[in-house]
């Protein structure tokens, strides 16, 4: 299949271009112009989708999309831009008879208050029903998929919709777990609640095998491994692998709620409920990351042929610079 | 008729990138305003837009429908510079007072051309001077009127900003910004509108200095300006640049009595009257060791607060809409932004090579 991925030299994208290419269909690796690919074995197409451009003619012959760009980071206007907008004139650039759309998503758009105590978040749980209360990321990635849906919907493309959990991998370790550094004092938050991590090649892997998954209209897949560490124990785990981690510090969930629940109460009295909290003492951002919840992968296991390669053993060393 | 029983414009917002963000609370909310439309070139950016704010408006991506169908009373023109001009054109055309965003054009000529279509059509244009309604300057204004500094002699503005790490230096963005003074332009009406609001210039007989590519990023254009002038008896520096840390938007007045300095980024005010001499010495000290205490707890109540750089584009935009409403002039008059597009006239003839 002649495949189009965007985003191609990104974290994410890299990964995935190198997995379609392996898998035998022909790449078109999108990448930003300031960015080169660090990789061979595709033909790299340079563009970016914020603006119009000869990307659109490279994108004409192609059967399938991945779609792995998105601006991940910056204030709402960048996020915008390089999320809703880029993906906007990717949609309106499709051709005609596109055979499958792989859109990368994110389980930031869950709504995570909606499980039971304990209970599991899967595909059917709702999306966040109030995005204002969440951050920029979270707010675009809806829009972006929304756009997406409704776009595949009225031109009757197969959409694949795959919903990531934590990727990790070379380059990105999301901080072993901890909350925040003090010193020589690692702050681990809701030590016991599970990490919903996934390798990046395994995500990859499953971003490929949505090409061929069989699909009528659409299809969400959660990716995200088996083996989810607590806090606490990727942490642990990172430190017996040499990372150059600090002495954990605790803080239980009960807690870390109850001091998200003060900033609010000091927000509503001195700041007529406007203020711009930090992750760790906003209520809906906490739950985000810290609420214990199990997260099955059973759904994208059964509809894409999916499995995890990369055991976390495996992937922490990968991450671990010794 | 007061403004509480006028009935609110109808205002209509074309462009929904970053500044929108900015200007859509006070249209979303103010009893002043009833939003009618959103326009932008991107369907997806006007719908984001249009919930983030809540508003259940029609929305458009073409801005000459909208102003057909819509006719609104008042249009913010909120794209990028160099669409200002048709853009403005086309809502006074269709009848509507206009807010414009700085940089309203690229020159005096088309600034005059613009205002005269304004005068034409019997219409207010208004380019946004917002930072003079942040508490800072209104301090500093206030400080002026009272004559606490004297007569004013010098005022220096310097803007340090990283604006290469954004769009104006994006390098994977085609095309260039569209201004003919670069990246720095989009800036530098904020320095020359602050400079003469503060010293009460016009125009300078003499404007010295550089302005220049340092980076070497073409896309950027300019991204540093440092020059001299004299208007009458007042002498200004303006300042922009890239490459210094931190950001900063530093005004210092100084006049025959004292001077004053602040900051636009991280308020705080010190003002130097007479000098602490003797055993005042101690005194002089503590009050100002006290004057950066508070302006630290006050830079982080506002930074928790979301109090920011742009607090005073709201007040700005009600005092444009009342004066609207009520059939008075605008708190920004014509004659004040030819002012301004003449003295950057003036700093831009400074301009290298490109």
């Amino acid at each position: 299949m002649r495949v189009f991925v965007t985003g191609a030299a990104g974290f994410l994208g890299t990964a995935t271009a190198k997995a379609a290419a392996a898998a035998g269909h022909e790449v078109l690796a999108m990448h930003r112009p300031s960015s080169q690919l660090g990789y061979s074995g595709v033909e790299p197409v340079a563009g970016d989708l914020r603006q119009p451009g000869p990307w659109r003619d490279r994108l004409a012959d192609c059967e399938a999309v991945i779609h792995c760009a998105a601006a991940a980071s910056g204030d709402l206007a960048t996020q915008l831009a390089g999320t809703v907008l880029a993906t906007e004139n990717l949609l309106a650039a499709l051709p005609a008879g596109l055979k499958r759309f792989v859109h990368v998503s994110s389980f930031s758009v869950y709504d995570f208050g909606e499980p039971k105590w304990f209970g599991s978040l899967h595909e059917s749980t709702a999306t966040e029903h109030n995005p204002a209360r969440r951050d920029a990321y979270t707010q675009t990635k809806l829009l972006q998929e929304e756009m997406v849906r409704s776009h595949c919907q009225q031109r009757g493309i197969p959409l694949v919709v795959v919903r990531p959990g934590a990727i990790y991998g070379p380059g990105k370790d999301w901080d072993f777990g901890r909350a925040m550094k003090l010193g020589k004092l690692d702050l681990i938050f809701a030590p016991s609640s599970r990490m919903r991590l996934v390798h990046v090649d395994d995500c990859a892997k499953a971003l490929v095998a949505a090409l061929d998954a069989p699909v009528e209209g659409e299809l969400i897949v959660n990716v995200v491994g088996e083996d989810q560490p607590s806090h606490w124990s990727f942490h642990r785990r990172a430190r017996r692998a040499g990372a150059a981690v600090g002495t954990p510090v605790p803080v239980p969930y009960p807690l870390v709620r109850a001091l998200g629940a003060a900033a609010w109460l000091a927000s509503r009295l001195f700041f007529r409920g406007k203020a711009r909290l930090p992750e760790m003492l906003d209520l809906p951002r906490q739950q985000v990351r810290w609420r214990n919840l199990r997260y099955p992968a059973s759904k994208a296991k059964a509809r894409l042929g999916w499995s995890e390669t990369v055991p976390l053993s495996q992937g922490i060393g990968g991450i671990v610079k010794k | 008729m007061t403004s509480q029983i006028m009935p609110p414009l109808r205002a209509a917002v074309i462009g929904c990138g970053a500044i929108a963000y900015e200007h859509l609370p006070f249209v979303a909310r103010s009893n002043a305003a009833m939003p009618v439309a959103l326009c932008d070139r991107s369907r997806a950016m006007a719908d984001a837009a249009a919930r983030h704010f809540g508003l259940a408006v029609p929305l458009y991506t073409d801005a000459e429908e909208m102003l057909a169908k819509e006719r609104p009373d008042i249009v913010h023109v909120l794209t990028p510079p160099q669409s200002h001009d048709p853009l403005v054109r086309a809502a006074l055309g269709a009848g509507a007072h206009v807010v414009c965003e700085k940089p309203m054009t690229g020159s005096t000529a088309e600034t005059v051309g613009l205002l005269d279509a304004a005068d034409a059509a019997g219409k207010v244009l208004v380019e946004s001077r917002n930072l003079l309604w942040n508490d800072p300057v209104l301090e500093l204004m206030e400080m002026v009127r009272g004559g606490k500094l004297g007569e004013v002699r010098e005022c220096e503005v310097l803007l340090t900003l990283d604006f290469l790490g954004g769009p104006f230096g994006d390098s994977n963005l085609a095309g260039d910004i569209g201004l003919p003074g670069g990246a720095v332009h989009d800036f530098l009406p904020h320095l020359v509108y602050l400079f003469q609001a503060l010293t009460g210039a016009g125009e300078a007989e003499c404007v010295i200095g550089e302005y220049t590519n340092r980076s070497g990023n073409a896309r950027a254009g300019y991204d540093f300006c440092d020059v001299l002038l004299r208007a009458g008896p007042v002498r200004g520096r303006l300042r922009v640049a890239t490459d210094v840390e931190p950001s900063a938007f530093r005004v210092i007045l100084r006049g025959s009595e004292g001077s004053v300095e602040s900051d636009l980024y991280n308020p705080f005010q010190r003002f130097e009257g007479r000098p602490y001499t003797g055993k005042t010495y101690p005194l002089g000290q503590v009050r100002a060791g006290l004057s950066l205490a508070r302006a630290g707890l006050g830079n982080l109540r506002n930074k928790i607060g979301q109090h920011g750089t742009t607090h005073g584009l709201p007040r700005m935009l009600a005092a444009v809409y009342a004066a609207i409403r009520e059939g008075r002039a605008p708190p920004i008059t014509p004659a004040e932004m030819l002012a301004t597009a003449r003295l950057t006239d003036q700093i831009l003839a400074l301009r290298s090579a490109p």
